[in-house]
Order: structure tokens, then C-alpha cells, then sequence
């Protein structure tokens, strides 16, 4: 049971940098993305070709990916997104459902629909802990994980662009009148959410597998994460990445593995309609 | 009869029409034919009855799935495990996804626009997650209709044919109805609405369960097409897909649109590239990107307010650019 915890703890570090993108991107842009999980297998597949092909460690790999994330989803979100964003609730949200299933099929076509791992050499191994036993995959990817909301809500309240981006995410019309190019900030708070999303696909990759038609999970998972951590909340996602890890860990721990997809849909329907602005907090950005 | 209800009577009398010869016809159809119209017929159901909480109600449900997927096992269930005759089996399958829309519309509707899709999707996935645990329901490997239970390829074709006739009477009758003015009312700003005296929780509740129970129904029939169904397939993906891009490439919160939607998706994309299901996924997936982009309005729209444009013209006896009147042309 300890064992179990301590890997849901870890796996919350995981699911965090799985969510972060899909997070920042709700809560700056009001926009749900539903492609949120094809930036993630998207990012994975690039780093496998990386990986494959110079043999770097996956994370080195991010050095690559992430820019490359960047760059592929700043004009999607500029000439795409951003002009369908206020023509009704439900256009975004059918734009960025045509957009994953583009991507699923890009994937198929170009690598096949066999699951797919990123070879690091940490990556089956595992340590002892004060003799809780945990994998090293698991251990980095938390870590990984800290690091990157920390970063990203010290970015968010500590640095000018930070102020321009909280001050889009407040009132966008406002902002734009003090002279912020609304939309540039909401086609680079894009990119930026697809370069997070490439450091929780690489350790999808590295830890799970990738598949083609896997992005639908990861994008529940990232909305379990976003939504017990509060809906546009930085930190909360790392609150809701725990949530979801410890509760996964605990469940498949009682009541069997079998259970795990169960468990945690059910659990997030739930969640999400007893409190559908989050269990924990409010948003900060 | 209103002047909003007769001007439908052209458009009524070509489908009135079109639904006998078919009816009629099922005879002389080859195998071929009779599979490719059922299957043409039930996405005409799943994206017509998708159409109605989607296009008029505004509420994109990703839940087709989860309906689609219901039905199937309702139906075949009831047949494997049950003395139930055919026609029950099939109704029960829309009485089922009725009832589950009933009781999900409690927390769905909790939630507005964009969480209403999440919690949806995680309902489409939690349901599919418990079938595959359910033993009765043969878990992974899923479970068959009785051979002898199975109905012969005419007869499913005419089941679907007359499933999609219900299916436009109840799109007809909310796009002329009062009903549908209080559910696009609701749609276009749910408050507003509400201060108006309309009840906006149980107009879209009626809408939820009108969607489902068709949908619910178009899975039955499914089911019996495909014999065989488990979870993975019933509840896939695909289902949503297939009626979100049908009724919004046509154009949604129309009459005709998933008609042609359908037409357009089915002949225009998968049948042509039907060796390279990749292929066929990204050019659906872009071709649902641009309508949303740059025609809104969908495929259905683009075409009558072209009509409407060029008859403008011919009526001035010139051509300058078309303005005002051309948007008058509302789209069916």
C-alpha cells in the first residue's frame, strides 16, 4: 500500500505535466482544447524520431520537441483558433475536435498503429527509497513535473509577459487597449501549452507507450487533473495531478487493475459535476 | 396551418416521395445497395439526431458513443438473454437511452458549453470502461445476436429507412415548431431565455432525450447489422465522430444539412478512400477545421444562400454585388 502511494504521488507529478498545457490554455484562452491529448502523442512521436535517430536521451530530446511543438501550434492557434474564439461556444470546440482527428490520422499514416516506447536507459529501472520501492521513470517525471508548474506560475506572477498574459486571460478586450497584441499573446500562450505538453508526452512515452488513438485517454486524464485542481489554476494542476495519481494508485490498489479506466472516468464524471469549477481553489492566471 | 409550417411543403413532398420509391423499391435493390443505404440511413440518424441538441440546442455532446453503444447492447442483450421478440428488443434500446439521458441530465446539465462536452466524454468513457468489466455482457469479447434472431438485409434497410423518416419528422418539427424557437432561444443566450419565461432545463432535457432515444435506436440497429458487437467498437469513438463531422460539414441547426453532410462524408470521403482509413481521417478531420473556419454555416448553407444570391440578382435584372437580400436566404 505504501508502495502504491508513493507512485501515485509520483505518477501526480506526471499527470501534471500532462495537464499544465490544457490548463494554461483553458484558463488564458477560454478555450477548451479538445486536441490537447494529440499534443501530447505528437510531442512523444517526435521525440521518438529523435531518440531513434541520434540516440539522445529522451529528455535531451525536449531541446528539439519542445521548440518544434512551439512552432507547429502557434500558427494553428493564430490562423485557426484564434478567429473561430468568439463566434460561438461551440465552434472552437468542434475546430479542436477536427484538429485531434487529423492528428490521430497523421499519426497512423506516419508511424503505424503499433504502441510505441521512448528507449532511456532510466527508463525500466527502479531504486529504493527508505525501502519504499519506486521506478526512476516515475521519480524524474515528478520531478520534471514540479519543476514545470513551478516554473510556470513564477513566469506567470513574477514577470512582465506574465502580467501581459494574466491581464489577456482577465479581460482581453481591456487588454488589448492598453496596447497588448491579444491576438500574437493567445497564438504563443498556445505554443507555449504545446511546448509543456511535449515534456508530458515525452514521459508518457518513456514511462507508458504511444499509440495513434491514445490521445482521447491522456485528454481525460488532463481534464481530471484541470478539474480537481481548479479550472486556469497553475498550481492546482499539480494539487489535481496528485488527486488523480493518489486515487488511481489507491483504487487499482483495492479493487484490482482491471478497474483503473473505471475508477478514474467515473470518478472525474463525478467530480466534475458536483463541482464543475474545481474541488480545490480558484483560478490564479 | 401557419405560413412557418406551408412553406416546408415543397421540401416535404421531394422527401415524402423519395421515402416511398424507397420503400417500395426495397425488392429490386441488390445486397449491395440495400447494405450501403442502411448504413448511409443510420449515419443519417445518429447526425440528424446529433443535429438537434448540437446544431439547434447548441450543446455539442460527445456522447454519441456512449448512446450508440447502449442501444447496441440493450438490444442485443435482450435478445441473447431474453425471450424479448425483435420489436421490443429494438424499442427497449430507445427507451434505455431515453432513460439515461433522463437520469445524466441531472449532473450533465450542471455544466455549461465546453464542460458539458468534457463531462459527456468522460460519461461516453466511464460507461464503455463498466462494459468492459461486465461479465453478464461477455466483457472484452463482447456478445452476438442470436443467429436465428437476425433480420434479413431487407428488412433492416426498411427499419432504418422509416428510423431516419422519424428522425427529419422530429428535426422538422423542432426547426418549425415552438419547441425549437424556446431550445435556439436557449442556445443563443440561456439567461435572456429564462427571464422570457422559457424553462431552460427542461427544454433542453426534452432535446437530450429526443437525441438519445434516436441514437439509441440507430444503435440497435446496428447491432443487429453487425451481429457481433463489443465494447471497443460499441462505444467508440467513431460513432461521434462520424455525427459531429456529418452534421457540421452539411451545416448544423439546419433541416437538410446532415443530409447532405452525410452524402458528402460518406461518398466524398470514405467510400473513396476506403483502403487508407488514415487518409480518410485526416481529410475529414481538415475538411471539419475549414467549414468551421471559413463556412460556418456548413456545405447546406454556402449552397442556398449561393441560390439565394443568384435569384437576388436575377430579380434586379443585373449584377452588382450581392448585399443585403442575398443573407435573407436562410438556410432550411
Amino acid at each position: 500500500m505504501v508502495d502504491a502511494l508513493a507512485q501515485g504521488i509520483l505518477l501526480g507529478g506526471l499527470y501534471a505535466s500532462v495537464a499544465l498545457g490544457l490548463s494554461v490554455v483553458f484558463g488564458v484562452l477560454r478555450l477548451v482544447n479538445l486536441a490537447h491529448g494529440e499534443l501530447l502523442i505528437g510531442a512523444a512521436f517526435l521525440a521518438f524520431l529523435v531518440v531513434d535517430g541520434t540516440g539522445v536521451d529522451p529528455l535531451l530530446s525536449l531541446l528539439v520537441v519542445a521548440p518544434a511543438m512551439f512552432a507547429i501550434a502557434y500558427p494553428i492557434q493564430r490562423y485557426v483558433l484564434t478567429p473561430v474564439l468568439t463566434r460561438s461556444e461551440e465552434a472552437p470546440l468542434v475546430a479542436t475536435f477536427g484538429l485531434s482527428l487529423a492528428a490521430t490520422g497523421l499519426f497512423a499514416e506516419l508511424w503505424g498503429s503499433d504502441p510505441r516506447s521512448l528507449h532511456a536507459s532510466w527508463a525500466s529501472s527502479g531504486i529504493s527509497v527508505l525501502g519504499v520501492d519506486m521506478r526512476v521513470a516515475y521519480v524524474i517525471a515528478f520531478v520534471a513535473g514540479v519543476l514545470l508548474v513551478a516554473a510556470t506560475h513564477v513566469a506567470l506572477t513574477r514577470t512582465r509577459r506574465g502580467a501581459a498574459v494574466r491581464a489577456a486571460a482577465a479581460d482581453p478586450d481591456t487588454a488589448a487597449v492598453m496596447g497588448i497584441d491579444v491576438r500574437r499573446l493567445y497564438a504563443a500562450t498556445f505554443g507555449i501549452a504545446a511546448a509543456m505538453a511535449a515534456v508530458g508526452g515525452v514521459f508518457i512515452g518513456t514511462a507508458f507507450s504511444i499509440t495513434p488513438t491514445g490521445g482521447v485517454t491522456w485528454l481525460l486524464t488532463g481534464f481530471a487533473v484541470v478539474v480537481l485542481g481548479g479550472i486556469g489554476s497553475v498550481l492546482g494542476t499539480l494539487v489535481g495531478g496528485l488527486a488523480v495519481g493518489i486515487v488511481e494508485a489507491a483504487g487499482i490498489e483495492i479493487v484490482g487493475g482491471a478497474y483503473r479506466d473505471l475508477i478514474v472516468y467515473g470518478l472525474f464524471f463525478v467530480a466534475l459535476t458536483l463541482r464543475p469549477t474545481g474541488i480545490f481553489g480558484r483560478a490564479v492566471a | 396551418m401557419s405560413a412557418r409550417w406551408m412553406r416546408d411543403l415543397p421540401g416535404a413532398a421531394v422527401f415524402a416521395v423519395a421515402f416511398l420509391i424507397l420503400l417500395a423499391s426495397t425488392g429490386s435493390l441488390s445486397r449491395y445497395q440495400l447494405d450501403v443505404g442502411f448504413t448511409l440511413l443510420t449515419f443519417l440518424v445518429i447526425a440528424q439526431a446529433w443535429n438537434i441538441l448540437g446544431g439547434f440546442g447548441g450543446h455539442v455532446s460527445l456522447a454519441v458513443s456512449g448512446f450508440v453503444g447502449a442501444g447496441m447492447y440493450t438490444t442485443t442483450l435482450l435478445l441473447e438473454k431474453t425471450s424479448a421478440g425483435l420489436t421490443v428488443s429494438i424499442l427497449a434500446a430507445g427507451a434505455v437511452a431515453a432513460l439515461g439521458a433522463l437520469l445524466f441530465s441531472v449532473p450533465l446539465f450542471r455544466l455549461r458549453a465546453a464542460y458539458f462536452s468534457v463531462g459527456t466524454l468522460a460519461l461516453t468513457l466511464t460507461a464503455q470502461a463498466a462494459v468492459v468489466n461486465w461479465g453478464y455482457a461477455g466483457a472484452t469479447q463482447g456478445i452476438s445476436v442470436p443467429f436465428d434472431a437476425v433480420p434479413t438485409q431487407t428488412s433492416l434497410f426498411e427499419m432504418a429507412l422509416v428510423l431516419a423518416a422519424v428522425a427529419l419528422l422530429a428535426t422538422w418539427w423542432v426547426r418549425r415548431g415552438t419547441f425549437g424557437l424556446r431550445l435556439m432561444a436557449v442556445r443563443d443566450n440561456e439567461d435572456a431565455a429564462g427571464t422570457l419565461g422559457v424553462a431552460a432545463f427542461r427544454v433542453k432535457l426534452v432535446a437530450f432525450v429526443l437525441t438519445s432515444a434516436l441514437t439509441g435506436l440507430a444503435g440497435a440497429l446496428l447491432a443487429l447489422r453487425q451481429v457481433s458487437i463489443e465494447p471497443g467498437a460499441a462505444f467508440g469513438l467513431t460513432w461521434t465522430i462520424n455525427a459531429i463531422v456529418m452534421a457540421a460539414v452539411g451545416g448544423v441547426g439546419t433541416l437538410a444539412g446532415p443530409l447532405v453532410g452525410v452524402l458528402v462524408v460518406y461518398y466524398g470521403i470514405q467510400t473513396q478512400l476506403e483502403s487508407y482509413p488514415e487518409l480518410s481521417a485526416i481529410l475529414t478531420g481538415v475538411l471539419l477545421v475549414l467549414i468551421v473556419r471559413f463556412a460556418p454555416e456548413g456545405l447546406w448553407g454556402v449552397v442556398t444562400r449561393g441560390a439565394g444570391t443568384l435569384a437576388a440578382r436575377r430579380r434586379r435584372g443585373d449584377s452588382p454585388p450581392a448585399s443585403v437580400d442575398a443573407r435573407v436566404a436562410e438556410p432550411m
